[in-house]
């Protein structure tokens, strides 16, 4: 079976542990705890009738102390940037974060995970700052607390690797 | 031990004790060095130091694991669980070499299924009703920089980083789990008698491994140890050891005095490995 390997990449506390949690164990825990290193989930899923073994790395997130380690990125086939839609900053480093990534893992397939979208009325972004985000990065929004829009992300992202992989051929 | 897994030197060491109740000690632990070496046995060659370049990296593994407390053969099955984890690792220790990023998940996956493998080699001893001989299995495996975490149960994984201690496992019990579940709080978990039941376990009726990784740099230390440390010795007292000792046998020999000092309520194991910069 092809392996696709996905790393989740964003700030500190912005839910890349809960998703993954979420897309592969069909769960959710409100405690938060600091994601130390890199934590490895697999799931088989179908993309167009092809199976794919997604294997998910979740780095640890940017924080004060520490910056992301690039050589986790190595070999990554698509790269799934979390951002917290109620926290501005989390999305306003993202580019700082893409281009941490591509010099790490090239010019790999990414999506955005706008997380957190249960809490609508804590939201800090405005509805053009999402359409330039969506337009910039491709966007799904997500809630790693009720499930939506998380196996969309995965898929989407699924989906692209496979095609960047045609598009190589 | 002081191996090289270029381009640091590393110096390890490993520690044992029943603690200062219990009559048995149902921990093991051990530390295996893995290297591809060519070694010139005799040659007609004007310079056979040319195979030297043949020599593949060093790997480090690292192991503990903690046999069940209170069912029978809990020694019986930490030392089963090692051995097989070792033999199996072992058959395929040529699995490191060239390591690179195309073939890292084969090489995590030898290392799930090496646990696996120690699981069915434990398992069988269970009996009809399940409940029979099982361990945690805390295992790290190093080759430069990349230390490779598999982990199943409530042994501990840690890295020291500038004064700064980072727990790289989490506790596989029912406490841990009803928390995460929401189900209790950390209050409730902590009051529970059952709290500390081992939710997976190298033997038991559910063992779902836990991997993971993280790059070192020199200067970092990696402790693994069984639950006999934390349960006496606070995180805060176990950074401070870590950074003071001169080299990892004093580091475990105060750790371990450490946790018969606050109790010895169980059997104590740890391992410590110092990347020497």
């Amino acid at each position: 079976m092809i392996q696709k390997k996905i790393c989740m990449v964003g700030l500190f506390g912005t839910g890349k542990t809960s998703l993954v949690q979420r897309f592969v164990h069909s769960r959710f825990s409100e405690r938060y705890l600091t994601t130390v290193g890199v934590k490895i989930d697999r799931k088989e899923v179908e993309v167009d009738g092809a199976g794919i073994t997604i294997v998910l790395w979740d780095l640890a997130g940017r924080d004060g102390h520490e910056d992301i380690t690039a050589s986790y990125l190595r070999g990554a086939h698509g790269i799934l940037y979390v951002a917290d839609g109620t926290r501005r900053e989390t999305c306003d480093q993202l580019p700082e974060l893409r281009a941490l990534a591509r010099d790490a893992a090239g010019d790999v397939p990414g999506l955005l995970a706008l997380n957190k979208a249960d809490l609508a009325d804590q939201w800090a972004l405005a509805r053009r700052d999402e359409e330039a985000l969506a337009r910039d990065w491709g966007l799904v929004r997500t809630s790693a607390k009720t499930g939506d829009g998380v196996e969309e992300a995965f898929q989407r992202l699924a989906r692209a690797t496979l095609a960047a992989k045609e598009a190589r051929q | 031990m002081t191996a090289t897994a270029a381009p640091v030197r590393v110096d390890a060491f490993g520690l044992t004790d029943p603690g200062r109740v219990r009559q048995s000690n149902e921990d093991h632990y051990v530390i295996v060095s893995l290297q591809k070496t060519v070694q010139v046995r005799q040659a007609s060659l004007p310079d056979a130091r040319a195979f030297d370049g043949l020599r593949g990296p060093e790997a480090l593994l690292f192991v503990v694991a903690d046999g069940v407390g209170g069912r029978p053969g809990g020694a019986l099955a930490s030392e089963t669980a090692i051995t097989a984890l070792v033999e199996y690792i072992g058959q395929a220790a040529g699995c490191f070499h060239n390591l690179d990023v195309d073939r890292e998940h084969e090489f995590l996956e030898q290392l799930e299924r090496a646990v696996h493998q120690a699981h069915e080699r434990v398992a069988p001893t269970a009996g009809a009703r399940g409940y029979g001989p099982a361990t945690t299995l805390t295992m790290a495996t190093l080759v430069w920089p990349r230390a490779y975490l598999v982990h199943v149960g409530d042994s501990r994984a840690f890295y020291l980083r500038k004064g700064r201690l980072r727990q790289l496992t989490r506790d596989q019990t029912m406490g841990e789990y009803m928390v995460e579940a929401g189900a209790w709080t950390e209050d409730q978990a902590r009051a529970a008698p059952r709290a500390g039941v081992l939710a997976s376990a190298v033997g038991g009726n559910e063992m779902t491994p836990a991997v993971g990784l993280v790059d070192l740099q020199p200067g970092d230390v990696l402790l693994l140890c069984s639950d006999g440390l934390t349960k006496h010795v606070p995180d805060e007292r176990i950074a401070q050891i870590l950074g003071a000792a001169p080299d990892a046998e004093r580091a475990c020999r105060e750790l371990v005095a450490a946790a018969l000092a606050g109790g010895g309520s169980d059997n104590v194991t740890v391992i410590v490995a110092r990347m020497q910069e």
